[in-house]
């Protein structure tokens, strides 16, 4: 059984040391210059802030992630407010075209984005929202707001009547019930819909590709972009790689008990 | 009412605009509006059908769900029953599993497409060492199709393994201890056991994996941009080469009305094998 128990041990260490290894080649070629990591193979390595500093200096890149926290924020904010008011009317008042939104709801969650992104591309253009973090914000509720949605529905279920009715009995309306009693009561859910929100928003690239410009394009395209048309700055796209998955592991291991509600709940984007 | 306010959001960032998409897929409409467009009918439609670049890159995106997922799947069964008993370190090992799966696709793209540098990248000296190399992995069309492969189970697999996993924590250990004192071999409790009571969690991750392949963009994107010579086409990179760089506008939208109504019909069944229940 002792055997057993260490075989299990180091078969997993041995995964767990696959998985980590590309984590490990972005954190440490972060420490190096960037002509270092061609010019001297993967196992030079003598750590240097010079590419964090250039990296900082780069006023694209400090644009860029202050957009993307705008935008990841603004539309977690917006999906949040009118994802939990929905999903709290479609569980308590059942009326039978509930069920059918509720379906439509949950398939809207896998719409491809690209799909989208044709019109949003055309229609944006013609409202003016093209290169706009406002509009970013916009194409990100698309995905977001369903999501917030159908995450919420079980939490929002799980609360019982029982809550609702002696709110009633005392006066309340029926907004302040949603607001007062079941906000607060579905605060854990409302947390997870909101972190994976903000998450989802965070790691988006297509939309960002096609309706941003100069003014207001995110951290992604920027990091994507210090390959350039002549020499990869490996260094410096390691920097800006490094920081985009710092707020990202600390939320999944910060939220590891919700993860799996998050994940089956269509919490994941190419 | 409280259900009113986000449809009208819904309506306005989702249906709106994929109705605007159908709209744009029967007309002759270019990404420069250079005239009115003009109805042209289906002859977007039979454009696609008749188009040889189509069906590679359904073919790809077809191969690329039918490598990636099962080995994902299976990688993932596996290593959940790994975790079946507690070892030492393996609340720790199992978060730090989760890890690759929220890391940014952009990100998870372009370290691979670091590691697979000929001469400096850190797989592609591995590669050399066990003497399958030199070679450009990415720029060759018989290798760079096979990395976005293994880049995807590479960062996948855990998301099978925490779906299975959580299935499995979740079953009534009795059945495993009654089919234990009967006298079950392991494998024999693993088949007919394990198996067909995680068949429902398996769909819904399968399911969840096929949908989310189907939207793969930014990892291919960044890693080969769909080449080399249309290697790694995946259907959305065809769809958005159509649109953005032959500014093929309403031809792009016919192709992705084809995407979206399977991507609709997989979600259609996904939401109701698993979650009729959950919501009623």
């Amino acid at each position: 059984m002792k055997k057993a128990k260490s075989l299990r041990l180091i078969l997993c260490l041995i995964l767990v040391a696959i998985e980590l290894v590309p984590i490990g080649v972005v954190i440490t070629n972060s420490f190096k210059r960037d002509i270092d990591i061609w010019a001297r193979g993967p196992f030079y390595f003598k750590p240097t802030l010079k590419s964090y500093r250039a990296v900082f200096e780069n006023s694209d890149f400090r644009l860029a992630l202050k957009n993307s926290l705008i935008v990841a924020t603004s539309s977690m904010a917006v999906s949040v407010f009118f994802g939990s008011m929905a999903s709290f009317g479609l569980v308590r008042f059942r009326f039978r075209i509930n069920t059918f939104l509720i379906f439509l709801i949950l398939m809207l969650r896998m719409i491809p984005q690209i799909t989208l992104a044709l019109p949003f591309y055309i229609l944006f253009r013609n409202l003016g929202l093209k290169d706009t973090v406002m509009g970013l914000a916009v194409a990100h509720t698309s995905f977001n707001l369903p999501y917030v949605i159908a995450l919420l529905l079980p939490f929002f279920a799980s609360i019982p009547k029982e809550y609702e009715e002696a709110a009633r009995v005392d006066g309340c309306k029926p907004f302040s019930i949603y607001w007062r009693i079941f906000f607060p009561l579905a605060a854990p859910g409302i947390v997870v819909a909101a972190v994976f929100a903000f998450l989802m928003s965070w790691n988006e690239f297509l939309y960002a590709l096609v309706l941003s410009g100069p003014r207001s394009k995110t951290a992604p395209i920027v990091v994507n972009a210090f390959l350039g048309q002549y020499a990869p700055l490996w260094g410096q796209l390691s920097v800006g790689a490094t920081i985009m998955l710092i707020p990202v592991f600390a939320i999944t291991l910060g939220f590891q008990k919700y993860i799996i509600r998050g994940l089956s709940s269509g919490g994941l984007k190419g | 009412m409280f259900v009113f306010p986000a449809l009208i959001v819904i309506f306005a960032v989702s249906i709106y605009p994929v109705i605007f998409s159908l709209y744009l897929s029967f007309t002759d409409r270019t990404l420069l509006y250079l005239r009115a467009p003009k109805f042209v009918g289906f002859s977007n439609y039979s454009n696609v059908v008749s188009d040889k670049l189509f069906w590679h890159s359904l073919k790809l995106q077809l191969s690329f769900m039918a490598f990636a997922i099962p080995l994902e799947l299976f990688v993932g069964f596996l290593v959940a029953l790994l975790f079946l008993k507690d070892f030492p370190l393996c609340r720790l090992l199992r978060s730090l599993l989760m890890l690759p799966v929220f890391i940014l696709p952009v990100v998870s793209g372009l370290t691979w497409r670091l590691m697979l540098q000929p001469g400096y990248g850190l797989l592609a000296s591995f590669f050399n060492s066990i003497s399958l190399g030199p070679k450009a992995w990415l720029a060759d069309t018989k290798y760079a199709f096979v990395t976005v492969v293994l880049q995807d189970i590479w960062r996948m697999w855990p998301f099978m393994f925490m779906i299975i996993y959580a299935g499995l924590s979740s079953l009534p250990s009795e059945y495993l201890e009654a089919a234990q004192i009967d006298g079950a071999k392991f494998w024999q409790r693993v088949f007919h056991i394990i198996f067909p009571l995680l068949r429902p969690v398996m769909t819904m991750a399968v399911l969840l994996r096929m949908i989310d392949a189907l939207r793969i963009f930014s990892e291919v994107y960044v890693m080969t941009y769909g080449g080399p010579a249309n290697a790694t086409l995946l259907l959305p990179l065809y769809i958005h080469k159509q649109a953005f760089e032959f500014g093929k506008v309403a031809y792009a939208s016919a192709a992705s009305v084809f995407l979206l109504a399977v991507s609709l019909a997989l979600s259609f069944y996904l939401v109701r094998v698993s979650f009729r229940g959950e919501v009623s």
